[in-house]
């Protein structure tokens, strides 16, 4: 209860964005590298080393505080339908949300060799949300998704030499998760009737995981970094409620009534397994003010095989979302420009495999492949990030097998920014 | 990235175009073979509303992008004969609307593209031209008592779809009787007859083909939807109802009219249900693999004719295993609020039918590299004006509350009406039950079916 208390207050600045990276990824956890769209694995020199690279903190010389927040926002989210449902010519919006998931960091030597840190950020998270979600033609598989998801990671540095460091850290996540979806009845000559609404509001559960990374500065123009985030596999319990929507016709609304359970708490059970992440970066410092740096991620999203809602009460059927997400990779090229009065300006693309199956596209969660262009700013103690994220448009045309009641046939088109600012004493 | 993939795309698909132009299937001239399930027999009715849906008038719809130029033998509502609704909702009432409609396209110079036969079986394509409502697609008078296949050639159809055999084995399922030649007809025969069929439209036309295979009648709701129990509402208990060869067992199958006569006058508890409402598991089990062998008859001739093989058969298992719908929404064969079958318990709902065209489309677009768009289910699954429309009852919510779990009421008067549109003798009698019976009924093996003599002409 408690919990769940602090969850939801902690979490309501943070948690839900519409897909700022791949899957339900966020990359985006400090604006230094967000400048250079992510790649920073071989330079991980800022307190937002916690996550892009644990590798760097060994290279921590004196007490650096961090904290920021990101701004996303989506621009454009459409759907358009193709037949057989919901038919050519249908058109759809989801909400265009803001979110503003937050991160802080703390990093400290304890002596010359050993230093430490703790880190607070959100590398996954998602809403989707439907505009008029009673009309929506996929209502009856999800009006409004949300997963809400903040790690806290204590991490240890060992700066091996001079030129040679390694982290490991302890993840700590804790995570809640939202689905709502109407549900219908048939009935003779009318077809599909609303008849309730089933909304999912999963406790704020936690799972456990580590980090390990590299960072080797090889020469004075060139280091490299490796780093290892590991899957993390969260349980969630929590209740389902389902509520009535009138018929319009009393004597219908009362045999509804009878055949399922309304207005009650139905225990639920359900689970995640977020994947695992691996990064290689390789930074070229081309001159003393100008660096380039290109970083290769491996996510892996094979990990995110199904998502099982169990009513562990059997008041309703366990339902099986089946979502075969691949392994992905994504590819970053950041470049930092150093101007002498200490203005240090930043340039980045990403390249953002979508995990998704095209059988899996859905209103619950549409993703695609995505291209990100990124600007940063950087002078003393304040960095800022703008990114604008275009994604592939995305066509479902077909279901896996034995799915073909989850048909929802049609394009999704998506255009977000991000706006991002870190302040570091 | 998807950019270069559509340009590429785009550059292979014309370097491919002039084959792919050439395989599209034409519906220039499409003839629909066929019975009640293909004329757009709905609710026990053969009726506008329903042909208007009718699978044939959607594949051709979608393939050549118009609404003319498929002509079906249309009749005003209610129907013929008039079509089941719901009487009233509590208690849960089916029954037929009363009157009948008329034929709406009845001067049309020529053959019907719709050449679905209410009640006819396959032999019946072959050798009839008269008795019940194929009066009314063949229009005997008019059309020098030619037969449905004859018909069909007249036309030099482009594409033709086949979609009979389901009256072979459905008249044993809906009359509760499993009698070989008179209510089931024989596989050897069946076979001869369907390879018949093909081969005349293979070598008396250019056209192509789209051939689909029976459904299991063992699913639809006429037959499974009423327990072979009852139920003590005040201790819970099940007593096995009474069959004309003892107590039921799970296994057994009570078909749908039998909602109206169980209980009363200690019908099918201290009285056997009679024999021609109940379907015992091994006559369940004759019928099944009987539909089997059918279907082997059919998927064989369909690949040696190199026509698209459309499984009916396998969709409406899919459909009975909740793996049918759209949108999150199962449609399945339970009756009443299923989605896929009518008040009839035997033919598809409006839905239904889409479903089923969209089976036709995509199994003739992987066949014949056609593009066909398939059917927008849209309008089929959020049809109507809302519940309130619903029922003539006047029953309060009190009332309501104070029923037992919905029942329902499929009356005689539906069941009469039903089985005689289809041409199946309500209460079959196996030959060696006659003694010197009025001809037809016990007609021998080969023909199996009545109406042959015109006898029967009158249910029509």
């Amino acid at each position: 209860m408690v919990w769940k208390a602090l969850g939801a207050g902690a979490l309501c600045a943070l948690a839900a964005l519409p897909l700022s990276a791949a899957g339900f990824s966020i990359f985006e956890q400090g604006s230094k590298a967000m400048g250079m769209a992510g790649a920073f694995t071989a330079q991980a020199d800022d307190p937002s080393l916690l996550f892009h690279n644990v590798g760097g903190l060994g290279f921590v010389e004196d007490r650096q505080f961090s904290v920021g927040v990101t701004w996303i926002h989506a621009l454009k989210a459409d759907f358009e339908g193709d037949n057989p449902f919901p038919g050519a010519g249908y058109e759809a919006e989801q909400k265009k949300l803001s979110e503003f998931p937050p991160h802080a960091y703390w990093v400290q030597p304890i002596n010359a060799t050993w230093k430490f840190g703790l880190g607070l950020m959100t590398p996954f998270g998602l809403t989707t949300e439907w505009d008029n979600p009673d009309e929506f033609a996929g209502r009856f598989l999800s009006t409004k998704a949300a997963l809400r998801v903040i790690d806290l990671q204590p991490t240890l540095g060992w700066q091996v030499n001079p030129r040679f460091s390694i982290g490991i850290g302890a993840i700590a996540r804790f995570s809640d998760v939202e689905l709502n979806r109407n549900v219908p009845r048939i009935f003779p000559g009318l077809g599909a009737v609303d008849i309730g609404k089933l909304n999912l509001e999963s406790d704020f559960d936690e799972g456990f995981g580590f980090t390990v990374g590299l960072l080797h500065k090889a020469t004075d123009r060139f280091s490299w970094g490796l780093s290892y985030r590991s899957g993390i596999k969260v349980e969630y319990g929590g209740d389902a409620r389902l509520t009535q929507v009138s018929t319009g016709n009393a004597a219908i609304d009362a045999l509804v009534r009878a055949g399922a359970p309304f207005d009650r708490d139905l225990p639920v059970e359900t689970a995640i397994d977020f994947p695992d992440e691996a990064s290689l970066g390789l930074a070229f410092g081309i001159t003393p003010n100008l660096l380039v740096e290109t970083d290769i991620n491996y996510t892996g999203w094979s990990s995110f095989d199904k998502v099982k809602i169990d009513f562990t009460d059997n008041s309703l059927p366990d339902t099986t979302l089946p979502e075969k997400y691949d392994d992905a990779f994504n590819y970053r090229l950041g470049l930092r420009w150093t101007q002498g009065n200490g203005h240090q300006w930043r340039f980045g693309y990403v390249y953002d495999e979508t995990p998704q199956p095209e059988e899996a596209v859905s209103p619950l969660l549409p993703d695609a492949n995505r291209n990100g262009f990124t600007v940063g700013y950087g002078l003393n103690h304040l960095d800022l990030a703008f990114m604008y994220l275009l994604f592939d448009e995305r066509t479902r045309s077909r279901n896996f097998p034995g799915e073909g009641a989850s048909t929802f046939f049609g394009t999704y088109d998506t255009e977000a920014i991000l706006l991002a600012a870190t302040v570091n004493f | 990235m998807y950019r270069l993939k559509t340009l590429l795309g785009a550059l292979a698909l014309a370097l491919l175009a002039p084959a792919a132009v050439l395989a599209q299937p034409d519906f220039t001239r499409y003839v629909a073979i066929g019975d009640s399930l293909t004329a757009g027999f709905q609710s026990g009715s053969l009726v506008v509303t329903g042909q208007r849906n009718s699978y044939p008038f959607l594949i051709y719809r979608q393939a050549t992008g118009q609404s003319t130029g498929f002509e079906q033998p249309l009749v005003s509502e209610p129907g013929i004969p008039g079509q089941l609704e719901l009487r009233s909702l509590v208690p849960l009432v089916i029954a037929p609307r009363p009157g009948q409609g008329s034929p709406t396209n009845l001067t049309l110079p020529r053959p019907y593209n719709n050449l679905g036969v209410p009640g006819a079986r396959l032999r019946d394509t072959l050798v009839t031209f008269t008795g019940g409502l194929h009066d009314l697609v063949l229009r005997p008078s008019g059309f020098g008592n030619t037969t449905a296949l004859q018909q069909a050639i007249f036309l030099n159809p482009t594409f033709v779809t086949i979609w009979i055999g389901n009256n072979d084995a459905l008249a044993a399922a809906t009359s509760g009787r499993v009698i070989e030649g008179v209510t089931l007809t024989p596989a050897a025969q069946f076979d001869t007859d369907f390879r018949a069929l093909v081969a005349a439209v293979a070598t008396q036309t250019s056209a192509r083909m789209a051939i689909a295979t029976i459904p299991d009648v063992t699913v639809i709701p006429f037959v499974n939807t009423v327990p072979t129990f009852i139920t003590n509402p005040a201790t819970g208990e099940r007593l096995a109802l009474l069959g004309p060869d003892g107590r039921l067992t799970p296994d057994d199958r009570v078909l749908l009219p039998a909602s109206s006569v169980i209980g009363q006058g200690g019908v099918g508890i201290t009285v056997p249900l009679p024999d021609n409402l109940v379907l015992s598991a091994s006559e369940l089990s004759t019928i099944s693999s009987r539909i089997q062998a059918y279907n082997n008859t059919i998927r064989a001739v369909a690949n040696e004719r190199n026509a698209a093989l459309v499984d009916t058969n396998a969709f409406l298992t899919q459909a009975a295993q909740g793996h049918v719908g759209v949108g999150g929404i199962v449609f399945t064969p339970a009756f009443l609020t299923g989605g896929v079958f009518s008040l009839d318990g035997v033919h598809p709902t409006p839905a239904g039918y889409a479903f089923v065209a969209n089976q036709f489309i995509e199994a003739i677009n992987a066949r014949f590299g056609g593009r066909i768009p398939l059917v927008n289910l849209f309008p089929f699954v959020f049809s109507g004006t809302g519940p309130t429309a619903a029922a003539t009852s006047t029953a309060t919510a009190a009332d309501a509350l104070s029923e037992p779990a919905p029942d329902f009421i499929f009356t005689e008067e539906a069941r009469q009406s039903l089985l005689q549109a289809l041409r199946i003798d309500p209460d079959p009698k196996s030959p060696s039950d006659e003694n010197g019976g009025t001809g037809p009924k016990g007609g021998k093996g080969g023909k199996g079916h009545k109406g042959g003599k015109g006898g029967k002409k009158g249910k029509g």
